[in-house]
């Protein structure tokens, strides 16, 4: 389980020589151990990679009878993955809430759309062009990480309003509620991505990579010295103080990095719709990825993954109950009316039932042998 | 500048009414942080509830609306009191995030059991009394005389409450040290019920004085306005909130139609001015206009 903080921490990392089975280190040769020691510190990415390239083969075949489009729906999960884990080291590691991350979003998918549209850049250099105004941008308004718990949610909860207003109301650049229509697609110098046969296909290998780049990048990161001090932090900001990390610093390094990752995401997002408007930015999409984050496991890699394959899929299989049923009750044919129902369930009712989020509730459901749930009514000795 | 003049009266008027719906939910958030400790982000969906069952009662149920106000206020109390018994209570011991983010989905869910029951984007509320009358400079609706007269009457009898009443000075101990408070024999769980019902209640109350619509989507705008209003009056000092929800009120009116009417920037941005506001008190007051500065314990 190298995904989550708290196990990571509790194994001994010994130098890849695999424990257990009696080898002596000298039975391989150097080269040999050390490709041991990155599969066994990888392996998750590896078993990710191998079922994400070997996925398309026979998502075609099975999204017909599903009546899900798999490979269209993986590029969003793929999309929101990248905001989701960028969100999760805030939230998750540094323990700072933010409910304003589709201002960073949106900024993102605006920044990329608007240079591609009127300054005619090439996707490839406007998206990383969003990712570096996002992080401008999330740099500008750090000061409101000097506020915490309660206090840093409202005032990100504003930002967010007031981003969305702004983006709104400035229609001589944005377009306001009409938004941004015909965004180019997805090109790579050399490399069409969006255009074609198999252009869905080629859009997810495209986000895939990069998020897996960044899983990658955020898996090394939290066991870095800035990704540990993430972590004091959110234990006790006086006793990370006390041993020597940069408090403030390290918070607004890692609301830097969720926004411009959210940027990142965001550009991607403009390019694959190829239509933006500012209702698409709302508290609505800031409170997705929080549950993305929640849901899927709070200091976890790879609960960012899980979190957003379940909210991105869940819809859609409402969506497709139809289909597999024959008929279902009218009441639950207009999902987007339920949608925020079951938002709000899947919230609450993870916070009460499985405060660690599916991935770490598993995880220690496999390592302790206890039930992955809590149950809040028990009387503790000390009340 | 002389049109912003001549209308400042009519700022005057609206940002008062805007401003007596900001202090009943903006005590409403103070009640609840004081006896809990939690900043209740789903504070907006009871407004919304308020204001949505008055039209289910006045005017599906054909209800008197006195009675339908008081059954609509009752009612949302009942949501507000089920929403702790169910969901805070349990998290009593839970960390601070966790309280955000579980009244962040209570607040979805509301909104969206809203919005399957009333899906319209505005219903009409009856107004107490239908009609205007003019004062010099402003026209007003006689709703404005409700809207004030009521709230006049709620913080009265809040503070009639928490001056006067067992329970509301055991409420008043809880928020000085929750501790202390069970150690003199207050039932700590049973100060954070009352607390959410009146909050609820006062939340309901706010919503069904805000006519002549209501909506949904209403939640989250009076809920952050709410907010703001009790950061600007301090936050956990239930009466400075009647100071903070005036300025807000009034700030709210003055600072768009300044920028509307002097230097023509679109009434559009109006949305931003108290996320502004709150985001700049934060900063730069976090105690609040009233409040001396707090020192924290580590």
């Amino acid at each position: 389980m190298e995904g989550d903080g708290k196990g990571a921490r509790r194994v001994p990392r010994d130098g890849g020589v695999p424990r257990g089975t009696g080898d002596t280190p000298g039975r391989f040769s150097s080269s040999a151990r050390s490709l041991l020691s990155i599969i066994r510190s990888y392996h998750l990415f590896l078993g990710l990679g191998v079922f994400l390239a070997l996925f398309p083969l026979w998502a075609d075949r099975i999204s017909r009878p599903l009546g899900i489009p798999l490979v269209m729906v993986m590029r969003l999960v793929g999309i929101y993955t990248i905001a989701a884990v960028g969100l999760n080291l805030l939230i998750g590691y540094a323990g700072q809430v933010s409910l304003g991350h589709a201002a960073f979003f949106g900024v993102g998918a605006y920044t990329s759309a608007l240079l591609c549209l009127k300054a005619h850049f090439p996707p490839w250099l406007g998206i990383p062009a969003a990712v570096a105004v996002s992080a401008v941008l999330g740099f500008t308004v750090a000061p409101v990480l000097r506020l915490k718990g309660h206090y840093l949610a409202m005032a990100t909860l504003g930002l967010g309003m007031v981003f969305f207003v702004f983006m709104r109301e400035m229609t001589w650049l944005t377009g306001g509620n009409d938004g941004l229509r015909n965004i180019p697609a997805l090109y790579l110098p050399g490399l069409a991505i969006g255009e074609g046969r198999d252009y869905l296909r080629k859009e997810y290998f495209f986000i895939w990579i990069i998020a897996l780049l960044v899983l990658l990048f955020c898996h090394n990161l939290v066991r870095s010295r800035s990704g540990r001090a993430m972590l004091a932090l959110h234990q006790s900001e006086v006793a990370a103080e006390v041993m020597g990390v940069d408090v403030s610093w390290e918070k607004i390094k890692a609301f830097v990095l969720s926004a411009a990752l959210a940027g990142l995401a965001g550009g991607i997002f403009a390019h694959i719709q190829g239509y933006i408007d500012p209702n698409l930015f709302t508290i609505v999409l800031s409170i997705q990825l929080v549950t993305m984050v929640v849901v899927g496991g709070m200091e976890s890699i790879w609960g960012a993954v899980a979190g957003a394959g379940v909210i991105t899929f869940i819809p859609k299989v409402v969506e497709a109950l139809p289909k597999w049923l024959g008929e279902v009750p009218h009441w639950l044919e207009k999902y987007s009316n339920y949608e925020g129902i079951i938002y709000g369930l899947i919230l609450v009712l993870t916070m009460v039932f499985m405060p660690k989020g599916i991935t770490r509730g598993l995880a220690d459901m496999v390592r302790y042998r206890r039930s992955p749930f809590v149950n809040p009514w028990r009387k503790k000795a000390l009340e | 500048m002389l049109d912003f003049l001549r209308n400042f009266p009519q700022y005057l008027a609206n940002g008062m009414a805007n401003g007596c719906l900001y202090i009943l939910v903006a005590m409403g958030f103070n009640i609840i942080y004081n006896s809990t400790g939690i900043i209740n982000f789903a504070q907006g969906e009871f407004s919304m509830f308020g204001g949505l069952f008055t039209y289910a009662l006045a005017v599906s149920a054909g209800l008197p609306i006195p009675l339908a106000a008081l059954l609509a206020v009752l009612a949302t109390g009942a949501v507000g009191g089920a929403m702790e018994r169910l969901m805070i209570h349990p998290l009593r011991r839970a960390g601070v995030l966790t309280a955000i983010i579980a009244t962040v989905g209570a607040s979805i869910f509301f909104k969206s059991l809203g919005r399957v029951f009333w899906p319209s984007e505005a219903y009409k509320v009856p107004e107490f009394t239908p009609g205007t009358f003019r004062l010099p400079g402003a026209t007003v609706s006689k709703q404005f005389l409700w809207v004030t007269g009521l709230t006049v009457v709620c913080v009265a009898l809040v503070y009639l409450f928490f001056s006067r009443t067992r329970a509301g000075k055991a409420m008043r101990a809880c928020s000085v040290n929750r501790q202390a408070a069970t150690l003199v024999g207050i039932n700590v769980s049973r100060m954070s019920l009352y607390s959410f019902v009146l909050a609820a209640a006062l939340g309901g109350a706010a919503g069904l004085i805000n006519a002549p619509f209501a909506s949904y989507g209403m939640g989250l705008e009076i809920g952050i306005k709410g907010f703001t209003a009790s950061v600007v009056g301090g936050l956990g000092n239930t009466f400075g909130a009647v100071v903070g929800g005036l300025v807000l009120g009034l700030l709210e009116e003055l600072i768009p139609g300044f920028l509307n009417v002097v230097l023509g920037v679109s009434t559009g941005y109006k949305g931003a001015v108290s996320a502004i506001i709150l985001i700049a008190v934060l900063l730069f007051r976090p105690q609040g206009l009233l409040g001396r500065g707090i020192a924290e314990k580590v």
